[in-house]
């Protein structure tokens, strides 16, 4: 079989109907407008899945990456050039579990990108296996007698392991996602949006009912974003999911503000057309 | 290893030629380690099996170089500090008994200084200048202040002052005519060659015998304004490399073998979304963790197709310090030109030993390749990254530039970089990127063939057994044995025509490899028909010595 070309671009959606990822694929492109920085400014990288899929469907900068590792090139391209603004589009088991150990030490190294995670507690491309986030005892395909692990708590792990900007969102609330992820693109720092994203086939009973009926808003609990303490609570909170800004740091200083090579300005500007290296020699000779 | 380093330097200011080289255990402390400095008026590539000076600091040094020790030997010892009893040890050559610890401390030093008090004494024997000596040590301390370089000064007088009194010098070295030579370990070479390439942003993970290129180009990144990663993990480093290459920056990363296997998923995004890398493996004996302070040449077939599928590119192995800096530089431009990966193979003992080079000049020129300053998407709002061209090499644009957008896809893609399925689409890209292999091509230099009259026997080798071939070449001339000698340092793409053309034309070859499987005669039949039938290979961690390569070329001969 021999398919055809695609007539238009960028791609159209292949997305199930009712797909979490819609609401959040229009308020990613809603945010980019509302933070009025330049469409070519902005480079988004993509992980593997549902959600990574989403890189043919943008007319952005956009870097596809390998399963697991779209953080690594977010950092790379801020490191190579700290004009452009970084967004990983990256699913749960992307980032808390294929690539867990990025998502944890570039958090600590507070890189100014912004992650945003499509939390729908299961690996939905791959046809519904449990992921990270998949509570306990849950029946998937690759747990039919329920799964044994505990589920993975990012809200917890980023307030305790110094993310600067932590919030959760709700795909079904586009404009508030949208508010919130121009916010996490304007912030100088390490920011996650845990974004609970419906998969209305291989997860049906988390609905967007089901997440309406157990969400809170944080703002309605009066919840202070600059106390992490306050935010360490919410996030260890087991009655509902708390949506909103769980913390930021109003004086965050992100990584490539405290590298003094690029001080003056962003390394891809280095001119190398010439380079003289007799200084360096002298320690040689 | 500080002394070492002082005693090379000395040399080398000596206008001397130095090869100096190092063993060491796995450990943190302890354990037997040992420094060898070659040097000599005439050029230096090896190390040597046979000692004119042996410092011995304990016991055990006596114990296991004792075959190192010939009539014309001189050994060092501290009698009273180790209860040496010299006469219980059956060594050739001159002893003379040095007091070390106790001549350290009485010239105000610690215990440590008896490494200072040994050089002292070594530059008595050998007729060296104690001044040079003492402004090496002042450079080398320049840093830790007056009171550090005048302790160190104080105890090399010290054994100076000793030998003098009790003895006649060993033997004289002549001071050498070279100028203006650096002496640097190979991975110092590859970190200038580096830089001088236009080196713009390193990320690394720790792994032995690769870090130390990580620790100079972090040291210095300040001075040159280039940006130093250490990264979480081997994964995160190529991945991060590949985000900053595509933002636009001239990139490298560093690993050992263990390191490169996380790499190899990574290797093949470099390929298919054509984006420019350099990564040095410095290789150590494996498989898994091996012997992480011990040489080997034992992943050259690993690196030449680590990746999922095909994809072009380069493997380059330099053969001595001047190579590991020429082809680093050249190894930047490389990927950039190609839009690739180039994989740049060392070894252990290319990387920590130290050589003398020489460069002609300290300013480099580097020409950009492949950038367009103003792309212009089409009707489709994207930019044609990708587009098919007679080269296969298309113009990149970079993230920030109007009119440029386009991905970067770990995916098959189309010319935007969008991700496809399509069959024609796919052999299109496919093709393109193989188009690249054959302006690759183009770029091999004549590899090192050097012959003599009536010669008996060519060898054939790849990275850092070049020096021990020539060391023992020269040997072989002296006992009236000629031999040719073609040395390979660009493997891939693979030099077929000028390997063809000298295997025919030569009787007798000995191929001379560090591996068990003899992966580079495995690669030249590949590429060439040809079998190769005498072989030498090593696999015990340590490296080729002349002497033994002599030994087996009068076997077969």
């Amino acid at each position: 079989m021999n398919n055809k070309k695609p007539i238009t671009y960028p791609k159209n959606p292949t997305w199930c109907p009712g797909c979490g990822n819609y609401g959040i694929w229009g308020a990613i492109k809603q945010a980019a407008i509302k933070s009025q920085i330049p469409t070519e400014k902005i480079v988004i990288t993509y992980d593997v899945g549902c959600s990574g899929n989403m890189a043919d469907y943008n007319n952005f900068y956009g870097f596809h990456a390998l399963h697991g590792r779209a953080i690594p090139p977010a950092t790379g391209i801020k490191l190579a050039n700290h004009d452009l603004t970084p967004i990983v589009i990256i699913g749960d088991g992307g980032c808390y579990g294929e690539g867990g150990t990025h998502f944890i030490n570039e958090m600590r190294g507070n890189h100014d990108i912004t992650v945003l995670v499509h939390n729908n507690h299961r690996y939905s491309l791959t046809t519904g296996q449990m992921s990270p986030t998949t509570k306990k005892g849950t029946k998937t395909k690759s747990t039919p007698q329920g799964s044994i692990e505990e589920a993975f708590n990012p809200m917890a792990i980023a307030v305790s392991n110094h993310a600067t900007f932590i919030a959760r969102e709700f795909a079904g609330d586009i404009p508030s996602l949208a508010n919130r992820i121009a916010q996490a693109m304007t912030h100088p720092g390490f920011a996650v949006i845990d974004i609970l994203q419906p998969c209305v086939v291989f997860n049906p009973e988390q609905s967007y009912d089901w997440y309406r009926q157990n969400m809170v808003k944080l703002e309605d609990e009066k919840h202070d974003s600059t106390n992490k303490e306050a935010a360490w609570k919410q996030a260890m909170r087991t009655d509902k999911l708390p949506i909103g800004l769980f913390y930021q740091d109003k004086n965050s200083v992100p990584y490539h503000s405290q590298v003094a090579e690029i001080k003056d300005k962003p390394l891809v500007d280095k001119p190398i057309e010439s380079v003289d290296i007799s200084k360096l020699v002298k320690n040689f000779q | 290893m500080t002394t070492g380093l002082l005693f090379s330097k000395t040399c080398a200011r000596h206008g001397l030629s130095i090869f100096d080289y190092m063993e060491y255990p796995s450990l943190i402390r302890g354990g037997h380690n040992t420094y060898q400095v070659h040097a000599s008026t005439d050029p230096v590539t090896s190390q040597k099996k046979s000692l004119d000076v042996l410092v011995a600091l304990n016991q055990n040094a006596l114990n296991f170089h004792v075959d190192e020790l010939t009539d014309k030997s001189l050994i060092l010892y501290d009698k009273e500090d180790d209860n040496i009893d010299i006469n219980k040890f059956n060594l050739s050559g001159k002893t003379f008994d040095l007091p070390m610890v106790r001549l350290a401390k009485e010239s105000g030093g610690s215990r440590v200084m008896a490494n200072n008090v040994a050089l002292g004494a070594s530059i008595f024997f050998l007729k060296l200048d104690l001044k040079i000596l003492d402004q090496v040590i002042a450079d080398i301390f320049a840093s830790k202040g007056d009171k550090i370089i005048d302790a160190n000064h104080k105890a090399a007088l010290a054994g100076y002052n000793f030998a003098k009194q009790k003895s006649k010098s060993h033997l004289t070295i002549s001071k050498g005519l070279l100028k203006n030579q650096l002496t640097l370990t190979g991975n110092e070479a590859i970190s200038l060659g580096a830089i001088a390439g236009g080196l713009q942003f390193y990320v690394a993970y720790p792994m032995t015998p690769s870090s130390s290129i990580l620790h100079y180009l972090a040291a210095v990144s300040s001075k040159s304004g280039f940006v130093v990663k250490h990264a979480e993990d081997e994964v995160g480093a190529v991945n991060m490399a590949l985000g900053a290459s595509f933002a636009g920056t001239r990139t490298m990363i560093g690993t050992s073998g263990g390191g490169f296997a996380y790499m190899t998923e990574a290797l093949g995004l470099a390929g298919v979304a054509e984006l420019p890398l350099v990564i040095v493996e410095v290789m150590r004996p494996g498989p898994a963790l091996g012997m992480p302070t011990w040489t080997a040449q034992g992943d050259l077939q690993f690196v030449l197709t680590a990746s999922q599928d095909e994809f072009p590119r380069f493997v380059l192995a330099p053969g001595d310090g001047q190579e590991a800096f020429d082809l680093t530089f050249k190894a930047l431009e490389l990927a950039e030109k190609y839009q690739t990966l180039v994989i740049l193979i060392s070894d252990k003992y290319l990387s920590e030993s130290r050589h003398t080079i020489e460069l002609k000049k300290y300013t480099f020129k580097n020409k950009r390749f492949g950038f367009t300053n103003s792309p212009k998407a089409d009707a489709t709002n994207f930019f044609p990254r990708y587009l098919p061209t007679n080269t296969g090499i298309s113009q990149r644009s970079i993230p920030g530039q109007k009119g440029g957008i386009h991905i970067a896809n770990s995916y098959e893609h189309d010319q935007y970089g969008v991700g496809i399925e399509e069959a024609e689409v796919r052999v299109e890209q496919m093709d393109k990127r193989n188009k690249k292999f054959e302006s690759m091509k183009s770029e091999i230099p004549n590899q090192l063939y050097t012959t003599q009259n009536n010669s008996k026997l060519t060898f054939i080798s790849f990275g850092s057994t070049k020096g021990p071939i020539a060391s023992a070449r020269k040997q072989l001339t002296q006992q009236g044995i000629s031999t040719n000698m073609l040395h390979l340092s660009w493997l891939w793409p693979f030099p077929t025509k000028q390997v063809e053309s000298i295997l025919t034309s030569s009787p007798k070859t000995l191929i001379i490899e560090g591996n068990s499987y003899g992966q580079l005669a495995n690669l030249i039949t590949q590429e060439t028909g040809i079998k190769l039938n005498n072989h030498l290979r090593r696999y015990d961690g340590r490296p080729f010595y002349s002497e033994d390569i002599t030994d087996h070329v009068n076997k077969i001969l």
